[in-house]
C-alpha cells in the first residue's frame, strides 16, 4: 500500500511537471489587437528578443542599460515598438548553451532568436518551436531589404528545410576583404619594393629575417607574421590564407569550394602540398612566427606591434591594432597593399563572410509586420537615410560639435572614452551595412563628398585603414564565402572533429618539420578513409537538396 | 638531532628552492597583471610589458571604476558572497550539528548526503529547477543552488565530532537546550573549522560565473566573475564578424588587467584575517587521541 502511494504520487509529479513544460509556450505576444497608425503602433507593442552580447563592445553611458537605452526609447516614442531581450549571453558559447536551454521548454522562447551557429539552427527547426517565415518575407519584407537579400540566396541554405525556409540571414553583406600590412619603413631601408608574387614574397621575408631591418644590429626581425592556432584560414586578422591560396586558386584549407556544381574540400585539394612544403622551407629559415601554432589571432599582432615582425593579413581595420608600432618604434611606418598573386598568376583568395547567423522567430510571433518595420529603420543607418542618417543617436554614436559631425568620441560635446556601441543599444551584436568590402571608401578615394552618414563615417577613418578599404573594395571578388552552409551532415557528427584534428596538426607538424613533407599524402589517404569520402557525398546531396526547391520565388524574393 | 645531518640539510636546500620556485610561479602572474595594469595601451599591445609598468599612468584604474557596469557587478558579488556564505554556514553548522550525535536514520540520511557529493542531475535539470522556482534574474539563484555542499558538511560534522560529549552533558545538566548548547558551545570551540569552511564558501561565491551567466538575463546582474569572464575571454577567430569598432576595443588589455586585479583584492584582503584558523581547521583528524 505505502509503495503504490510513493509510485503513485511520483507519476503524478512527473505529469505536473510534464505539462508544466509545455504550457509556458503558448498564448505569447497576443499583442495583435494593436494596429499601425501612421507608422507606429497604438497600443505600443513588445518584441522580445536573444541577444549574444560582447561585453568589449562598448558600455552603456548615461546610466542606461540593456532593456533602457536611447535606441530602446526611440522604438517606443516612434514605431510604438518596445524591444525586450529576455535572454542574454556574453560570449558565442555561453549564448549557445542558454539557447539550448532555453529549447528544453522551461521557459518561453523569446519572440526574435539571432542565431550563430548551424547546428543550432537546425536543431531549432527540428524542435518545431519556430515558424515558417516563408509567406512573411514575401509579405511584410520593405522592397529596398528585398533588393538586398536578392543579392545573398545562399545566405538562407541553413534555414531550408522541405522548401520552407524557417529563418534569415542577419544583414546579409560581403565583408570587407583582407590586405597585407607592411612595414613600409623597412622596405625602404632595404630597398625593396611591396611582393606581387610569391617568389616576391619570399625574397622580402628572407630580407626582412636576415638582412637587419630594424638597425639594431642583431638578427631579432622576422617577415611574416600569422596565426596558426584556430585554423590555416581564418577570413579575418593574423590569416595565412593567403599562401595557400597561392598554390590552391580557389581551394581554400577548411573550406568548400563548388566547382561544375559539385562541392570539394579545400584541405585535401592539389597544391596544398605545396603550399606547406613553402611554410615549412620558411619556417626552418626563420621567416615566420615561431609560436605560430600556439598564438591566437589576437596574440599573434604583438610581434607586429612590438616592430619584430615585417608583414601581418588581415581586414583593413587590422591597422587600428597595430599602429602602436608607430608609438613603440621610432620611425615605423605601416602601409597597406593588396594580397600577392598565385602562381598561376591568377589572385590569391580568401574566405569572405555574407552574412553573421540567421534570424528565427519563435512559431507564436504574430508581429513579423512590426519586425520588419522595426528591422528596415536600423538599415537607415547604413543608407544613411531618415531618422539615422549620421548615426543612430547623438552623443551615443556620433555628435554634433559646432554644427559639424564629428564620430571620433574624444571630440563629443562630453568627451568619452569610447563611443556606446550601436550593438549594445539594439537587436544584434553587428548592425546592419550595406557597404560591402568597402564602397563608401572607395567612392571617397574617387572624389564624393562625404555628404551622409556612411560616407562621413568612412571618411573619419585613419588614411592607411582608409588605403586598406579601398584595396578591399578593389578585389572585392577574391572573397569566397565557404560553398557549405548548411547544418553538420550525419557523418560530420560523429567524424569532422577528429578529422578537423588530424588535419590540424599534420599541417602544424609539416610546417614545424616535426613530420616529413610526405604526412600530407597520408593525410590525404586517412581523410578520405576514416569519413572524408562520406562527408563529401553527405555535402553535395545537401547542396543539390539546398537549391531544389526555388524557395527565393517563394518568398518574392527573385 | 636529525636536522643536522648531511641529508636533512641537502634536502632542505632543495625543498627550498622547489618551494621558492612555486611561490614565484604564483605571485609572478599577479605582479606581471600589475604592471600591465599601470601600462600604456601600445605598450602592452607591443608586448614590451614584463614586471615593470611601461609608461606608468593609472587610467585603467580611473576607467574601471568609473565604468558602472563593474562598480554595479562588484556589489552583485559582494552581496551573492555576503548573502551566500551566510545562509550555507547556517545550513551547514545546524545540520552538522544535528549530524554530529547519534539517532535512528542518521546514516541513511548520511547516504543521501553523499550521494550528491558523487552524482549531480546535471546542467539541464538544475537549469529547469531554478527557472521553474522562479528564482531566474533574482540573487536567489546565485546563492540557493549550491548553498548545501557535502563535502563542507562533512567537515563541520567531523569537527563538532571532536568536541567532547561531557561538555554537553554538563551543560544539560546545567538546564541548557540544544539550541543554547549549540550556540554557546559548539559554535565558539569551532571557530577554526567555521573559519576554514567558511572562507571555502566565500571564495567559491566570489570565484564563481557560471551560474550568473546561465540564470541572469540582464548584464547588470551579472556578478563580478562573470562580468570578467565576458569581458577577458575575448573573441577568437570563432566571432569573425566583429565590427571594425568592436575590434578596436577588444584591445584594451590594461583595462582588463586592471579589472582582474582589482576584483582579486577583496579575496586577498579577507584572507589573512582567516589565515590563523585556517591552518588548525584544514588538518583536522590529523592526530588522534
Amino acid at each position: 500500500m505505502k509503495k503504490t502511494g510513493v509510485l503513485l504520487s511520483a507519476a503524478l509529479l512527473m505529469t505536473g511537471l510534464l505539462a508544466g513544460c509545455g504550457s509556458d509556450n503558448k498564448g505569447s505576444s497576443s499583442a495583435a489587437e494593436a494596429t499601425l497608425k501612421d507608422g507606429k503602433y497604438d497600443p505600443p507593442i513588445t518584441i522580445s528578443i536573444a541577444k549574444q552580447q560582447d561585453e568589449n563592445a562598448g558600455k552603456y553611458i548615461n546610466g542606461e542599460s540593456l532593456n533602457d537605452n536611447v535606441l530602446t526609447r526611440w522604438g517606443k516614442e516612434h514605431l510604438g515598438i518596445q524591444i525586450e531581450t529576455t535572454l542574454l549571453g556574453g560570449d558565442a558559447t555561453q549564448y549557445n548553451t542558454k539557447l539550448r536551454l532555453a529549447l528544453t521548454g522551461s521557459e518561453k522562447l523569446p519572440d526574435v532568436l539571432p542565431v550563430y551557429d548551424t547546428s543550432l539552427e537546425n536543431d531549432l527547426i527540428q524542435s518545431g518551436l519556430v515558424k515558417d517565415i516563408t509567406e512573411d518575407i514575401s509579405k511584410y519584407m520593405p522592397e529596398r531589404l528585398k533588393e538586398i537579400y536578392k543579392e545573398y540566396p545562399t545566405a538562407f541554405n541553413p534555414v531550408i528545410q522541405d522548401g520552407k525556409v524557417y529563418g534569415m540571414p542577419i544583414a546579409p553583406n560581403l565583408t570587407e576583404g583582407q590586405v597585407m600590412l607592411i612595414r613600409q619603413d623597412w622596405l625602404d631601408k632595404l630597398n625593396l619594393k611591396a611582393p606581387t608574387t610569391i617568389d616576391e614574397f619570399e625574397k622580402v621575408i628572407a630580407a626582412f629575417t636576415n638582412d637587419d631591418p630594424d638597425g639594431n644590429g642583431k638578427q631579432d626581425t622576422y617577415g611574416f607574421d600569422f596565426s596558426g592556432k584556430d585554423s590555416y584560414n581564418t577570413g579575418w586578422v593574423s590569416d595565412s590564407v593567403m599562401i595557400f591560396s597561392a598554390y590552391t586558386g580557389k581551394h581554400l584549407p577548411g573550406q568548400w569550394y563548388s566547382e561544375d556544381g559539385k562541392l570539394t574540400y579545400g584541405s585535401v585539394a592539389e597544391g596544398t602540398k605545396d603550399a606547406l612544403a613553402k611554410l615549412r622551407d620558411w619556417y626552418s629559415k626563420g621567416y615566420l612566427n615561431k609560436e605560430l601554432a600556439t598564438q591566437g589571432a589576437w596574440d599573434a599582432l604583438a610581434d607586429f606591434t612590438e616592430g619584430k615582425a615585417g608583414i601581418i593579413i588581415g581586414r583593413p581595420w587590422l591597422y587600428g591594432s597595430v599602429k602602436d608600432v608607430e608609438t613603440n618604434v621610432q620611425g615605423a611606418k605601416i602601409s597597406a597593399y593588396p594580397t600577392i598573386s598565385g602562381v598561376s598568376g591568377d589572385k590569391t583568395y580568401q574566405s569572405g563572410q555574407q552574412n553573421d547567423g540567421v534570424f528565427m522567430f519563435n512559431k507564436d510571433f504574430n508581429n513579423m509586420e512590426a519586425f520588419f518595420l522595426y528591422y528596415d529603420k536600423l538599415y537607415d543607418a547604413a543608407f544613411g537615410t531618415g531618422d539615422f542618417k549620421y548615426g543612430y543617436a547623438e552623443g551615443y554614436d556620433y555628435d554634433t560639435v559646432n554644427g559639424e559631425v564629428v564620430f571620433d568620441s574624444k571630440k563629443f560635446n562630453t568627451p568619452m572614452d569610447a563611443a556606446q556601441g550601436v550593438g549594445k543599444m539594439s537587436f544584434t551584436k553587428n548592425t546592419p551595412n550595406v557597404d560591402g568590402p568597402g564602397k563608401s571608401f572607395y567612392d571617397l578615394a574617387q572624389g564624393a563628398k562625404p555628404d551622409n552618414g556612411v560616407l562621413m563615417r568612412s571618411a573619419a577613418n585613419d588614411p592607411t585603414a582608409k588605403d586598406g578599404y579601398v584595396i578591399s573594395y578593389e578585389n572585392r571578388d577574391v572573397l569566397l564565402p565557404n560553398a557549405f552552409n548548411g547544418p553538420p551532415t550525419k557523418t560530420m557528427q560523429t567524424s569532422w572533429e577528429q578529422l578537423n584534428t588530424m588535419e590540424k596538426e599534420t599541417f602544424t607538424k609539416i610546417i614545424y618539420s616535426k613530420e616529413p613533407l610526405e604526412a600530407y599524402d597520408t593525410f590525404v589517404k586517412q581523410w578520405h578513409d576514416k569519413g572524408g569520402t562520406q562527408i563529401t557525398e553527405e555535402v553535395n546531396d545537401w547542396y543539390t537538396n539546398a537549391s531544389k526547391v526555388d524557395v527565393m520565388s517563394n518568398m518574392g524574393l527573385k | 638531532m636529525y636536522h643536522k645531518s648531511k641529508g636533512y640539510k641537502i634536502f632542505s636546500f632543495f625543498n627550498y628552492i622547489f618551494l621558492i620556485l612555486i611561490a614565484l610561479s604564483c605571485f609572478l602572474p599577479m605582479l606581471h597583471l600589475l604592471a600591465q595594469s599601470l601600462s600604456s595601451k601600445a605598450a602592452i599591445n607591443g608586448n614590451l610589458v614584463s614586471f615593470w609598468p611601461v609608461d606608468f599612468n593609472a587610467d585603467a584604474y580611473v576607467k574601471t571604476f568609473k565604468n558602472s557596469n563593474f562598480t554595479g557587478s562588484m556589489q552583485v558579488s559582494v552581496f551573492r558572497t555576503v548573502l551566500g556564505t551566510l545562509i550555507s554556514m547556517f545550513i551547514i553548522t545546524t545540520a552538522g550539528y544535528a549530524l554530529s550525535k547519534d539517532f535512528r536514520g542518521r546514516n541513511a540520511l548520511m547516504w543521501v548526503f553523499i550521494f550528491t557529493m558523487l552524482f549531480s542531475g546535471g546542467l539541464i535539470p538544475s537549469y529547469i529547477l531554478v527557472t521553474k522556482l522562479g528564482l531566474k534574474d533574482t540573487i536567489w539563484s546565485l546563492v540557493l543552488p549550491g548553498a548545501f555542499g557535502a563535502y563542507n558538511l562533512i567537515l563541520i560534522m567531523n569537527f563538532f565530532k571532536t568536541i567532547p560529549k561531557a561538555l554537553e552533558e554538563a551543560a544539560f545538566i546545567d538546564g541548557a537546550s540544544f539550541f543554547v548548547i549549540f550556540r554557546k558551545i559548539y559554535l565558539p570551540l569551532s571557530l577554526p573549522g567555521l573559519a576554514t569552511v567558511g572562507l571555502f564558501i566565500m571564495v567559491g561565491h566570489w570565484n564563481a560565473w557560471f551560474d550568473g551567466i546561465l540564470y541572469m538575463s540582464n548584464t547588470e546582474n551579472y556578478p563580478l566573475a562573470s562580468f570578467l569572464q565576458t569581458v577577458v575571454v575575448q573573441g577568437s577567430a570563432q566571432s569573425m564578424a566583429l565590427s571594425q569598432s568592436e575590434a578596436a576595443a577588444m584591445s584594451e588589455q590594461s583595462i582588463k588587467a586592471a579589472q582582474i586585479f582589482i576584483s582579486t583584492l577583496p579575496i586577498i584582503l579577507v584572507y589573512p584575517f582567516l589565515q590563523k584558523y585556517f591552518v588548525k581547521g584544514i588538518v583536522l583528524g590529523a592526530v588522534k587521541e
